[in-house]
This record gives structure tokens, C-alpha cells and sequence, in this order.
């Protein structure tokens, strides 16, 4: 015989036996005996498994139909209210008398050694409050002169004191506070709540963005992006002036029957697709048809604020017809009434690096605190007066803190009081959807230079809020790349010291 | 001198003791397969293989005994270390000589069986010594008690400041780090510390604890001993204590070393209390005041919740495996007669119902109150008036009713006085005025009637902005 006789023989006989052993008993009996065993052993090493009773189902033929949650949630929907750019926590909450007294001196030694800056180049200046603070309501909670209308409303609020990141450059660090991680290709916050949750409205987006301020956030869409979950989740970015929605108008020409024609007859299409190829994303596809030609007539509707009477816009300090955070805040407000899951504000314009007068703090920084002061104020009275805020979590707060130094840039004088960037603490505050109502956590050192105690990172502050929504974060995951995927990676820790 | 060439040839030990182990386990496998036939063959190696471990197992009890002398260990289990190990030697001479067929040796019985019984035993006590008594048995100590006394995991305690600074705190950190070489089992440096009064005692070379002076006392000075100092403790290669654990330690020495004085009742410098603080459980998570009744109740009939979905009104569980419903008309404005016929049959089920913005009015009403479970119902912004509100009567369970921006007045809401579990009411843009309804306040104590109409004054900062003075 051959090398290669003797080797098909080989092959032959392999396959021969291997069909034989399926017929023999003693093959079943020792298979399942050690199959079995294997199983047990896996169950006794305590591998946590996503038990099926906490997947969340996709169909991809409904992917926004609400869904249920892990447990019973507090909440059912979220305002984040993100200041892009990073407020400066030792003008607007965190009291440092300390820090107060060592205004002008040069900064020790010891929080320098080791440490590493976006700006700040050999050895600052330390720099005092540049605010009066006072203590408000029964909460005693300490609220600078800066925000006089939120301080009023401190025992609505849970501060967290001592908030930490590990990024001190704009985009990573909104990434890291949106995504859960410093790099692109994450979904955000907002895409997993409404993967998991869907939207009650199915007539309006599930996830819908408003930024203000004259720019997007530093890191892009990738903030509201819905990485390696389907598209669908991403967030809807709307206008708070013209349409809200580019493109929602129909052509002229084109009237609304034609419009529900020509969508029937893409639908069609996409039909027969889906019957030769069975892929998902096609039926994805066909209902994102069907849901936006609903949306050409109720996102207008909703998006529109010259419709709320003249006492909202009193409250909130709107004025219809222009781009800015209030009538951004009155219209979160609308959306949440109407059944979206999630809306997502950026504000930009809080980089108070004093480099101009708009990043001064004692000229921009307090302009911009008077743009959000009376809205959010506004806000969270509404939601309250409305019945909403028990079941509307709302979030304040930057992507970092800022340097209980004043910033040298290169190491020069700056022509204005500016702080650089800091992520070692900051002051972070949420409200609603069963948060505690005037609660405080955390403490920063007498300086506000690092957390004391109670410091918490951009993970406990997703698992929180997904807790509130009711879903356990440890096992809130998505499969992909073969591995189930979840928003706090390996960390997170719900913070159940605010939790009401 | 000769101390230190019996401690030299002592701590040979720990490496001899596998030899007679291993040699004699496999001599007497070996010579219990050669009993069958199949394995003959067997037998021929075994004569020398217990020669073999013969001679180890005599050299594993010489070094053992000048190991012994060395007086690290507690003599108990010590003693009986000694005792088998020396059992195992004169047994597997005797095994050897039987195998040489000399005669006395014949008459003894079941020899291969005791010895195997005598290397278990002494095997096991000396593993005791090494390693702690509860070597073994550690890690199942979870799997078979929840409550294991001689657990090593340090517990967070319930309230720091109520716990007694030694037991509760000191104790735990000694009893994981200390207590293998310093505890019942070992005491090296003729050190014990599983008591107050040895820890007082000290040992071979003094004190290791002076009060009220942490710095001054052995245990700290060489707990903070950089690790590769031969003198360092823990030693290097023992799992060592953490920062806050030495800081605690050195803490209860500084304030006096007492045994009983609890948390509370010592002083707690700034730089420590988030150490303490972290001792304390975390309270455990609050599910908060989300309603949902606690009765079991049986899952509803599918057909009924499929008739729902087909009119666009959403129904859902409230929370996975729980078999009550919520109902949320958020996209079905119109509401009919027969839209809310099709909520009756999962009236059992039915806890939130969520009607706002819908064109609902008082006639409709009447479906509602066949509702005996629901425990949230929004109805806000709808045409239902206080005759609408009095159907609510038998709606016992309901605890959250929002009516903002409906026709109810003060005079509507007060037919809701009986019901006992109402407890926010939400009545913004409504006639409801709250100095109205002191009946209901006084029949529900616990209400909260919210009519809202806050307002935000403008100040006069809000709308200037702020410039840089021209000159400086």
C-alpha cells in the first residue's frame, strides 16, 4: 500500500468507528456520565452565566416595543443634563475655606509629584472660591451665590461630592461618562436604556438629543452613538430651531398619501428581501420606515414649545424660536411627558480655562450659570408639580472637575481666573426616579483637591442609574465579539447611599 | 552552635517528609495490583521500593525531631505528628522484612492497610502544622456552613461605631495574618496572639504590644518594616496585611490596647474615619417606594393582552417574573367603551394604568373602577371631572393618583376619603386648592395633595450678562 492508501485506510477507519461509537451503549453511558459531570462541575465552579430570565430579548422586527425590566424600576425615564466642557465644582458647590485661605500661594509640592495636567505646567498659584457660598434648606447643603435659583430647590437633590475619572481631556472623558470607556466604539448610556427598555412612545425616537452652547461635545456624535448595538438605538439628535428633525418636511410636491405610498411600496421590497435572505436588520429596517413617517407628523408637534403657555415660559426663562439650553430643558420636559425614554442635553461652554473672557470665572463662567440656573430650577419644579419627578431621573454634571489651582498655561500668566482640568473630584448631582431628596455623599479633602471619602467613578454612576430603571448593571449585557458586553465593563457599584 | 546544625538539618523536613509518602504509596499499590493475576509482573520492584521508603521514612523522623526542637510549635499536635511518624517507620521496616520473608514478620496481618491509615494520619497533622488547622476544611467552609467560626473572611460589621474595637475589628485582622504561625497550632518566637492575655505577654524577645504607643511596639515596628527586611512581619512570602489593616491595628494600640472599649468610646482622628467608615456594610439596596401589590396573583389570559397590543395600548409586566400589568395608552388617544372593556378581564392584574392625554372622560369612568388592584393611575389632562373622581371610591388599593390639569375640584377629591392607601395626589392646574380638602388631610393623614403653581422668579441677574470691564 501507498503512504497515501494507508492513510485513507486511517481516515476510514476513524470515520468508521466514530459512527460505530454512536450505536454502542457504552458510549452513551460514559458521553453523558462525563457530559454531565462537566456541567455540574461548571455550575460548582459559580461561573455566572446570564441566567435567561435577565437577557433582554431583541425583535428586530419591534426594536423599540418597551420591554420589561430586570425589577421593578423607580424610574422610567431620564434627563441628563451634561455640561460639556467641565463646571467648576469649587465655584458652584464644593465649600473649601481652606483652599480660601491659601489663595495666591504657590501650590505644595505634594499634589504636584507624579501628577500630570491638560494645561498646567510647573508650579501654580493655588486659587480661592472665586463665589460666596451659603448653606440652603433643610439639607444644609452648601450652593454658591452662583446658582441663587437652584439653591432654593437643594432638598430635591442627592450630591455627589466626590466623583472621580480617570481621562483629563474633553472627548475621552465624555466618552468615559457616556460609553463606560475613554475609546470610540461603545454604545452610549442613553442606547442602552432603551436596548433594554424600548419607548413607550413608539410615535417618537426612544433616545433623543439636544445640545446648546454653539457646539456639539467635544467627542462628537460618539456620545450619543449606539455603538455595537443595532443602529436603531442611537440617539435622535433634534433642532431646537427650524425643524427639529433635518429632512422631516415632505418634498413640495410630495403630499402625505404619496409619502405612505412610497413607503408601502419600499416596505414591499424590503419584504421579498427579508424572504431570500432572513436578515434582521431588514425588518429593523422596514419598521424604521413605518416609524419615521409617524414621526414626521408628532416630532414637530412635540418639539414645538411656542404652543406652552406664557407661565412655562416665565418659569423656565424661554423664549421661543432660538437655540438655547432653557428651551432645550422646557422641551426634555414635553418629551418625557409624551413617553421618551431618554433625553440627552449637552450644554457646551463650562472649559473655564480663564485663556478669554468667555472661559473667565468671574465673567463667562457665571453667564453660563445663569443660562441653566432658572431652567433646571424650572425643571425639576415642573416635573414635581406635574407628578413626573417620581418617576424621571434627572443627572447634572460635567465630564471632569476642575484644579483648586489657578492654571498657568506654559507656565505665563493667563489674562483671566481660570482653573484647569481635574479629574481627581467633582461635584455631580442627580434628582427624581427614587433618589434620595436632599441627600449628599462623598466628601473632597480640605482643598477640594482629591475624594476623602465616599469617592465614586463614572461606573457607579451608570449602575445607579440603571438600577433606578430597574435593571441590575452586573447583568445587563449585550453578546458581541463572543462575549457578553455590559455598560460598567468589570466595575460599577450602585451607589445606594443616595438611593431614597 | 549545635543548635543551629540541628535547626540546619531540621528544616530538611518539609522537604523529606514526601519522600517515604510517595515511595510507600506507590510500593503498596503496586503490591495490591501484583495480587491479580493480570498485574504479576508488578511485584518485582516492590521489595526495593519499600527499602526505599523505609530508609526516608526513618530520615523524615530524625530531621522531624530535630525540626521538633526548634519548640515553634504547640507540643500537642506536635507530639502526635512524632508519635505516627514514627509508627509509619517501624511499620514499613516491619512490611520490608516481611517481604524478605523473615519469619517474625510473617504473623502480623492487614500491615499494608495500617500503614496507608498511619501516612493519612500523619500526613494530615502535619499539613495542621504547616498550614493552620483548618487548612483543609477552609475552602468548603462556605459551601457547608454560612455561619463557619473558623471562617478567616473579615465581615463587614453593622455599625462601626457600636462594635467593640478589639473583637470586632483588631481581632479579625490578627486572626487572618497572624494566627497561622502565632495561634493555637504554631508559636513561633514563642509568640501567641489568639488571646488578650498572651497578646499582652508577648513573647520570646518581650512586649510586642505598649500601650497608648503604637510607634514603640514591636508588633507595628515590624508590621512597618520595609517587606524584604528578614525581620518583617508577616513574613514576605505570608499574605500581608493591608495599609488601613495596619493603620487600624496601630490605632487600637495608640488608644490604649483595651479589649472591650467599643468604637464610639475612642477617639477617632479625621485621617482614620473613612477606614472605619469602610467596615460598615453598605446598607442593603433599597427597592424603593415603587408600587407594585405583594399578593401573588395568577399570570393574565394571554388572549386578553393580545387585544390590547392589537389597539396599540401597551401592557407589560412590571417587572420580569411578576405576573401584574401595567397599561399605557400614550399613543392611543381615543379611548372607547370597548378599549376599556378589554382591560376587565385582567382587572386582577392591572396595577398602573396610564390614561393622560387621552380624551377620557367621566363616563368612561366606570371601567376603571372594576379595577381592584391598581395602585398608580395617571389621568392627567383629560376631560374627567369629580364625577369621574367619585368612581374612584372602590379602587381601594390606589396610592398614587395623578389628575393634573383636569375639571376636579377640592369638593371631587374629598369622595376619595376611604381610600385608606392613598398617598400622592397630584393635582396641579386642577380647581383642587389644598387649604379646601382639610376633611381628606384629616380622614388620610398621610396624603400629600400636590398643586404645584411654583414659580421661578426672574432676578434681576438672570438676564444680564456679565462683560469685562472696558479698563483695568
Amino acid at each position: 500500500m501507498t503512504r497515501k492508501e494507508v492513510f485513507n485506510q486511517q481516515l476510514y477507519n476513524e470515520a468508521r468507528q466514530r459512527v460505530l461509537e454512536l450505536h454502542t451503549r457504552r458510549h452513551f453511558l460514559k458521553e453523558s456520565a462525563m457530559g454531565l459531570g462537566a456541567l455540574a462541575l461548571g455550575s460548582l465552579f459559580g461561573c455566572r452565566s446570564g441566567s435567561p430570565a435577565n437577557e433582554v430579548s431583541f425583535d428586530p422586527a419591534h426594536p423599540l416595543m418597551p420591554k420589561v425590566p430586570h425589577f421593578a424600576g423607580q424610574a422610567r425615564s431620564v434627563i441628563y443634563l451634561h455640561m460639556a466642557g467641565a463646571p467648576s465644582q469649587l465655584e458652584l458647590f464644593d465649600y473649601k475655606p481652606e483652599l480660601m485661605k491659601m489663595d495666591g500661594q504657590d501650590c505644595p509640592k505634594s499634589l504636584l509629584e507624579g501628577k500630570r495636567f491638560a494645561f498646567i505646567r510647573g508650579v501654580p498659584k493655588m486659587l480661592g472660591a472665586q463665589a460666596k457660598f451659603q448653606q440652603h434648606g433643610e439639607s444644609r447643603a452648601w450652593v454658591s451665590e452662583r446658582l441663587p435659583h437652584l439653591s432654593t430647590i437643594v432638598d430635591e437633590l442627592s450630591f455627589l461630592k466626590a466623583v472621580t475619572t480617570d481621562q483629563f481631556n474633553h472627548a475621552p472623558a465624555q466618552l468615559m461618562m457616556h460609553t463606560g470607556s475613554a475609546r470610540l466604539g461603545r454604545p452610549s448610556l442613553g442606547s442602552w436604556v432603551t436596548y433594554g427598555l424600548g419607548t413607550d412612545n413608539q410615535n417618537l425616537p426612544g433616545f433623543v438629543v439636544l445640545t446648546s452652547g454653539g457646539q456639539n461635545p467635544d467627542a462628537g456624535k460618539s456620545v450619543w452613538g449606539s455603538g455595537f448595538l443595532p443602529s436603531v438605538y442611537q440617539g435622535v439628535q433634534c433642532r431646537s430651531v427650524g425643524d427639529p428633525v433635518l429632512f422631516i418636511k415632505d418634498p413640495e410636491g410630495m403630499d402625505r398619501d404619496l409619502r405612505k405610498a412610497s413607503i408601502d411600496a419600499i416596505n414591499v421590497a424590503n419584504q421579498e428581501q427579508y424572504k431570500t435572505f432572513n436578515d434582521p436588520e431588514i425588518l429593523s429596517r422596514i419598521s424604521q420606515y413605518e416609524m419615521a413617517y409617524k414621526m414626521q407628523i408628532s416630532v414637530p408637534d412635540v418639539m414645538d414649545i411656542k404652543n406652552e403657555p406664557d407661565y412655562i415660559h416665565e418659569m423656565y426663562g424661554t423664549k421661543p424660536g432660538r437655540e438655547s439650553f432653557a428651551n432645550n430643558v422646557l422641551l426634555a420636559r414635553k418629551l418625557v411627558e409624551k413617553g421618551v425614554r431618554f433625553v440627552q442635553l449637552f450644554d457646551w461652554g463650562w472649559d473655564s480655562h480663564g485663556a478669554s473672557s468667555d472661559g473667565a470665572l468671574d465673567v463667562g463662567f457665571i453667564n453660563k450659570c445663569r443660562q441653566v440656573d432658572k431652567c433646571i430650577t424650572a425643571l425639576i419644579l415642573d416635573l414635581k408639580q406635574r407628578g413626573l419627578l417620581d418617576e424621571t431621573l434627572v443627572v447634572w454634571g460635567g465630564e471632569f472637575g476642575r484644579t483648586p489651582m489657578l492654571e498657568n498655561r506654559e507656565g505665563k500668566k493667563m489674562p483671566f481666573k481660570g482653573r484647569d482640568h481635574h479629574t481627581e473630584a467633582f461635584t455631580m448631582w442627580m434628582a427624581g426616579g427614587g433618589i434620595k431628596r436632599g441627600g449628599s455623599y462623598g466628601e473632597t479633602d480640605e482643598i477640594g483637591y482629591s475624594a476623602a471619602s465616599g469617592k465614586v467613578e463614572p461606573f457607579d454612576i451608570q449602575a445607579t442609574i440603571l438600577h433606578q430603571l430597574g435593571f441590575d448593571h452586573e447583568h445587563f449585557t449585550y453578546p458581541f465579539q463572543g462575549r457578553p458586553f455590559r455598560l460598567t465593563d468589570t466595575r460599577g457599584r450602585v451607589i445606594s447611599e443616595i438611593i431614597g | 552552635m549545635f543548635l543551629s546544625i540541628t535547626q540546619f538539618f531540621g528544616h530538611f523536613h518539609p522537604i523529606l517528609v514526601h519522600l517515604p509518602i510517595g515511595i510507600l504509596l506507590i510500593a503498596l499499590l503496586l503490591q495490591w495490583l501484583a495480587g491479580r493475576e493480570k498485574y504479576k509482573s508488578f511485584y518485582a520492584p516492590v521489595p526495593f521500593l519499600l527499602l526505599c521508603g523505609m530508609i526516608s521514612a526513618i530520615a523524615a523522623c530524625i530531621s522531624g525531631y530535630l525540626l521538633s526542637l526548634s519548640d515553634d510549635y504547640s507540643n500537642d499536635i506536635v507530639s502526635w505528628h512524632m508519635w505516627m511518624g514514627i509508627s509509619v517507620a517501624i511499620v514499613s521496616v516491619v512490611l520490608y522484612l516481611k517481604e524478605r520473608k523473615i519469619r517474625l514478620a510473617q504473623q502480623i496481618r492487614f500491615l499494608p492497610a495500617i500503614l496507608f491509615v498511619l501516612i493519612m494520619i500523619t500526613g494530615h497533622l502535619g499539613g495542621m502544622l504547616t498550614h493552620g488547622s483548618d487548612y483543609l476544611s477552609e475552602p468548603f467552609a462556605d459551601i457547608f456552613s454560612d455561619n463557619n467560626t473558623g471562617s478567616v473572611v473579615i465581615k463587614p460589621l453593622p455599625d462601626v461605631q457600636e462594635a467593640v474595637a478589639y473583637r470586632d475589628i483588631v481581632q479579625p485582622i490578627l486572626q487572618t495574618r497572624c494566627y497561622s504561625c502565632h495561634g493555637p497550632g504554631k508559636q513561633k518566637g514563642k509568640l501567641r496572639l489568639d488571646d488578650s492575655v498572651s497578646i499582652m505577654k508577648g513573647g520570646e524577645d518581650g512586649k510586642v504590644i505598649a500601650a497608648h504607643q503604637a510607634d514603640e511596639s514591636e508588633m507595628i515596628k515590624r508590621m512597618l518594616l520595609p517587606i524584604d527586611n528578614d525581620d518583617h512581619m508577616p513574613p514576605r512570602e505570608k499574605p500581608q496585611p493591608t495599609e488601613s489593616q495596619i493603620n487600624l491595628v496601630r490605632w487600637w494600640i495608640g488608644e490604649g490596647a483595651d479589649f472591650s472599649k467599643k468604637v464610639k468610646d475612642m477617639s477617632q482622628p479625621e485621617s482614620l474615619k473613612p477606614t472605619l467608615l469602610a467596615l460598615q456594610e453598605v446598607p442593603e439596596l433599597k427597592m424603593t417606594k415603587v408600587i407594585v401589590p405583594t399578593e401573588p396573583v395568577e399570570p393574565a389570559p394571554l388572549a386578553a393582552l393580545e387585544k390590547l397590543k392589537e389597539q396599540g395600548i401597551i401592557v407589560l409586566p412590571v417587572a420580569k417574573e411578576s405576573n401584574y400589568l401595567l397599561a399605557n395608552f400614550v399613543t392611543h388617544s381615543s379611548v372607547t367603551s370597548e378599549d376599556l372593556n378589554l382591560l376587565l378581564p385582567l382587572k386582577k392584574q392591572l396595577t398602573w394604568l396610564k390614561m393622560g392625554f387621552t380624551d377620557l372622560s367621566d363616563d368612561k369612568m366606570a371601567a376603571i373602577k372594576q379595577l381592584p388592584n391598581l395602585t398608580r393611575l395617571s389621568i392627567e389632562h383629560t376631560a374627567v371631572s369629580d364625577k369621574g373622581i367619585a368612581e374612584l371610591q372602590s379602587n381601594k388599593k390606589l396610592q398614587y393618583l395623578n389628575i393634573v390639569g383636569t375639571n376636579v375640584t377640592s369638593g371631587g377629591l374629598s369622595h376619595l376619603k376611604e381610600l385608606k392607601e392613598l398617598r400622592d395626589v397630584y393635582a396641579y392646574r386642577t380647581k383642587i386648592v389644598a387649604s379646601e380638602c382639610k376633611e381628606l388631610i384629616s380622614a388620610l393623614p398621610e396624603i400629600k395633595i400636590e398643586t404645584g403653581n411654583y414659580e421661578v422668579p426672574t432676578l434681576s441677574s438672570d438676564t444680564v450678562v456679565v462683560k469685562v470691564a472696558s479698563s483695568n
